[in-house]
């Protein structure tokens, strides 16, 4: 094993002595393994992002400690979770030392009285709730990841979901962590001096500061999430319509109906449609004249969803839309929502299959602004595909991200032949990102709804994005990691250490 | 330009024979870069060694990812054959797959983690890469004809039919009964159980007249040359007798005899039959040939061993058993929520970690506990054996689905239930 200078004995000592030594991984493939998240990145550079050292703590005391001694020893760090990721936060750039919190996933505490949990932030929320069903409650925080992902992930990367359109996002869910800062020292972020608070106006609001840095200011260990009775019913009705224009109107008027059981929509646009019909198995087949879908969803007590549901009919219906019954809806829905299908291969521009990855382009975008990115975005991956033949437009989504239809998560899938990225169009995909990112800035949007933008390309825009907030992000980067170890390299934050220095 | 059709792969070619990495991974590298590629990990919460340990190391996906940097050059079998020991052989994670679930149908491709693990412990055993508790256990079994179940006492060829001690079963005939090393050895009372059933049903069968370990473990820890060997001397042993059917009551058997034999010996085999007695008894109660009439008053749940539910789809079978017994409380647990668990007993996992299967047992147990049950039936003798010691500190009894059934139908069946 090679590893950095600074990581030699006594380092890797002290370690072994803080987690014991089955929990210091130095083998190379521990190594390989801890460098991937399902974002593509050309396979023949894959050992530009390995890691010299794995630990696998087993407590906030344990990250604690590993930090210490890194912060001590001018060490970078990268904290990872899942792994899930589609920003690169978990992958690292300058090696260093990678601290996976996997086996951080306990639940200490349910409190079914003030309806919070208490856990480790390695914890996947398909387990916890296979643990909460029993007392009737779920945490509703449910990303495409969500077999996988884990709470201190969320947390990191400040997620967005479907579901929490309904219930709140990671942010507002999350309701208070422990943290581990650069230094080493613990503190525990959220509102109050407990940790089941949702409210407070005393001092500074920290707690969003310290979610969705994914991983430049430290590492949360431990989380209390806020949890909701589990619902008796759940609604998914699946709207046809024969061109993109109504079904855009419909969703708008679905998410502006103030329905209190509504969850949020979904709106297919005609790629979108073309892809499923042309490659996806789990497409349940309609007639060639459907060309946009929308779908709306609505969780609560049954009496409750079907008067909610009875008006997403009349409004669905009265923008020309026509309803698929109930067999195709709730199809449809375990698909695309439960099993996030998608297929997993695309086509060459001459029509032959070939494995891709899913790769999804996100964006926060006004309702007012969806038709004219989706145009722009569109023409970019054309483009592309035109020079580049592993890549494949896979189309769009569009999902409401407030219960007021005020602005959209916006994406655009595009299928990728990672195997075949070579410089040349890896090149032309970090433009396309940066385009597709320019995009979105220029129509008034957020860069990242939901996944972070620190990845080549987009990461250039940030600066335009914040404005003067960046010069500020700088200044609580250089104050929080004086040394610059944790997650180095990310978000163009080194300029922050280059300013100090003259 | 590569076509997803030609995905397929077969664990039994390439790697094995000449210990080509190259071979192996011209074999493997498209399935692994459809993992690779896809990187959506739904497999890893679906894991039992993932559960326990929480090591990114020992997944699916990391199992997957080690071969394509291979083929990078950027790892070697000796790098990466002491990881593949973390396997169960479970298949949940090809179940939860996204290349299985949304392609599948389509594209006729399935992942095949499984395979995949054992070619790479075949490829490191050709390499000289060696487990130690895997060589020396194969070694013995080699030495033994079977595996050496018993510890420090010795298994032979001499006691492998002393389970059937009293119970008149004649040797040969077209319908053989085939025991695995496990029950013959340790938990005899489940091949008791089985004989006897067959007996009352008038089932006419035999046991062969030497029957050596089927050889599948020794695949499952890469020792492919000796499993083959042991599949030979078994086949010649059944053509001898004139055998046209088998009867099989260990899931690990079953996918040995359906799933490895065909690939040793192609149309040679083709006219033996396989028969999962769990399949048979069902049937035979469904016919009304077997009615299990003397109540069990025991509160239990179902194991759905990993070989039979998650790799052969046998679920419902056991069910209707259990459900046919006068005086159980059986407090069930779909087949899907048991993708996830696992006894940790297979794929040679308690010989190189016992301390991970002891782990995945306890969990496993830990589920039955919640459930308020008493009992925990199961219908694989390898998974018995650490859920019954997992049990003891839950004070939940494990009990064999055939000795559970004999017990309703009035038969005293005698043997051990372990030691």
């Amino acid at each position: 094993m090679t590893v950095a200078p600074e990581l030699a004995e006594p380092v890797l000592e002290e370690l072994r002595q803080v987690l014991g030594s089955e929990h210091v991984l130095t083998s190379k493939p521990a190594r390989y393994n801890r460098a991937r998240v399902p974002a593509p990145f050309p396979v023949h550079r894959w050992a530009e992002r390995v890691p010299d050292l794995v630990v696998l703590p087993g407590s906030t005391a344990e990250v604690s400690e590993v930090v210490r001694i890194a912060n001590a020893n001018r060490i970078p760090i990268v904290p990872r979770d899942g792994g899930t990721g589609l920003t690169d936060g978990a992958v690292p750039v300058r090696r260093g030392i990678v601290v996976d919190v996997k086996r951080m996933n306990q639940i200490k505490e349910i409190d079914e009285v003030n309806r919070t949990c208490t856990v480790g932030a390695g914890i996947s929320m398909l387990k916890l709730n296979e643990v909460l069903a029993r007392y009737g409650l779920i945490y509703p925080d449910d990303p495409a990841s969500y077999p996988c992902s884990l709470v201190g992930g969320r947390i990191g990367t400040s997620g967005w979901s479907l579901i929490g359109s309904r219930y709140g996002h990671s942010r507002d869910l999350v309701l208070s962590f422990d943290f581990v800062l650069p230094t080493g020292r613990v503190i525990h972020i959220g509102d109050g001096a407990g940790r089941k608070l949702s409210k407070s106006s005393s001092g500074y609001q920290l707690k969003h500061l310290f979610m969705g840095h994914q991983g430049t200011l430290g590492i949360a260990t431990e989380a209390t999430l806020k949890l909701f009775p589990k619902p008796e019913a759940e609604l998914s009705p699946f709207f046809a319509f024969d061109n993109y224009d109504d079904a855009y109107r419909c969703v708008g008027e679905l998410a502006r109906a103030g329905v209190a059981t509504f969850a949020g929509a979904v709106l297919f646009d005609e790629w979108k449609v073309n892809y499923l019909r042309r490659d996806d198995e789990a497409y349940i087949p309609q007639p060639t004249d459907v060309r946009a879908l929308v779908c709306a969803v609505a969780y609560g007590y049954e009496d409750e969803v079907i008067a909610g549901g009875k008006r997403f009919m009349r409004i669905a219906r009265d923008n020309g839309a026509r309803y698929l019954g109930d067999e195709i809806s709730e199809g449809d829905w375990a698909a695309r929502h439960d099993r996030y299908a998608t297929p997993l291969h695309g086509r060459t521009n001459a029509g032959q299959v070939v494995p891709m990855s899913w790769h999804c382009e996100d964006a926060a975008i006004n309702y007012s602004n969806l038709p004219q990115v989706r145009l722009e975005w569109h023409e970019i991956i054309r483009k592309l595909r035109e020079k580049f033949d592993m890549f494949d437009d896979w189309g769009m989504f569009t999902y409401t991200s407030a219960n007021t239809g005020l602005d959209y998560l916006t994406e655009i899938d595009v299928g990728i032949w990672e195997q075949e990225l070579d410089d040349a169009s890896w090149a032309a995909w970090v433009d396309a990102k940066r385009d597709i990112a320019e995009v979105a800035l220029r129509n008034g949007g957020s860069i990242s709804a939901c996944h972070g933008s620190c990845r080549e390309g987009e990461v250039d825009l940030v600066p335009q994005e914040l404005g003067g907030g960046y010069d500020v992000m700088l200044d609580v980067k250089r104050a929080i990691d004086p040394n610059n170890i944790m997650n180095p390299g990310k978000y163009g934050l080194d300029r922050a250490y280059e300013s100090a220095e003259g | 330009m590569t076509d997803t059709s030609h995905h397929q792969t077969d664990s039994h070619t390439g790697a094995n024979g000449d210990g080509s990495t190259e071979e192996f991974v011209q074999q493997w590298r498209n399935a692994a870069y459809n993992c690779f590629s896809s990187g959506h990990k739904f497999c890893r919460e679906v894991c039992p060694v993932m559960q326990v340990t929480r090591n990114e190391s020992w997944t699916p996906t990391a199992f997957h990812a080690n071969v394509v940097a291979m083929e990078k050059g950027e790892l070697e079998i000796a790098d990466i054959a002491e990881d593949y020991v973390n396997c169960t052989g479970c298949g949940a994670c090809e179940l939860r797959c996204p290349n299985t679930l949304f392609t599948g149908d389509f594209y006729r491709f399935r992942t095949r983690t499984v395979d995949m693990v054992k070619a790479v412990r075949a490829l490191a055993v050709d390499n000289d890469v060696h487990q130690p508790g895997w060589q020396r256990w194969n070694l013995l079994t080699d030495e033994r004809t079977h595996e050496p179940v018993l510890g420090d006492t010795p298994v032979s060829q001499e006691h492998v039919r002393d389970w059937s001690a009293g119970l008149d079963i004649p040797i040969g005939g077209e319908t053989i009964m085939f025991v695995d090393c496990e029950a013959a050895f340790y938990r005899t009372s489940v091949p008791r159980a089985v004989a006897q059933i067959l007996q009352l049903a008038g089932y006419e069968f035999g046991l062969m007249n030497e029957q050596w370990c089927c050889g599948g473990p020794a695949a499952e820890m890469g020792y492919l040359d000796q499993s083959k060997r042991f599949a030979r001397h078994n086949l010649d042993d059944w053509r001898a007798n004139g055998v046209k059917w088998v009867l099989v009551l260990d899931p690990h058997d079953y996918i040995t005899f359906t799933e490895d034999y065909p690939k040793y010996f192609g149309e040679e085999y083709q006219d033996i039959e396989i028969v999962l007695v769990v399949e048979l008894f069902a049937e035979l109660i469904r016919e009304g040939k077997l009615t299990p009439s003397i109540p069990i008053e025991r509160t239990i749940t179902y194991h759905d061993p990993c070989r039979l539910n998650k790799r052969k789809g046998v679920w419902r079978e056991p069910r209707e058993i259990l459900s046919a017994i006068p005086g159980l409380v059986f407090n069930d647990v779909d087949r899907v929520t048991q993708w996830s668990y696992c006894s940790g007993g297979g794929g040679g996992l308690p010989i190189e970690k016992p301390e991970l299967t002891a782990k995945i047992s306890e969990s496993r147990v830990d589920k039955a506990a919640e459930l308020g049950v008493d009992t925990l039936v199961s219908a694989c003798p390898w998974s018995e054996r650490p859920l019954t010691e997992a049990g003891e500190a839950r004070s939940i009894d494990v009990v064999d689905i055939h000795e559970i059934l004999a017990e309703s139908l009035g038969i005293e069946v005698g043997g051990r239930r372990g030691e």
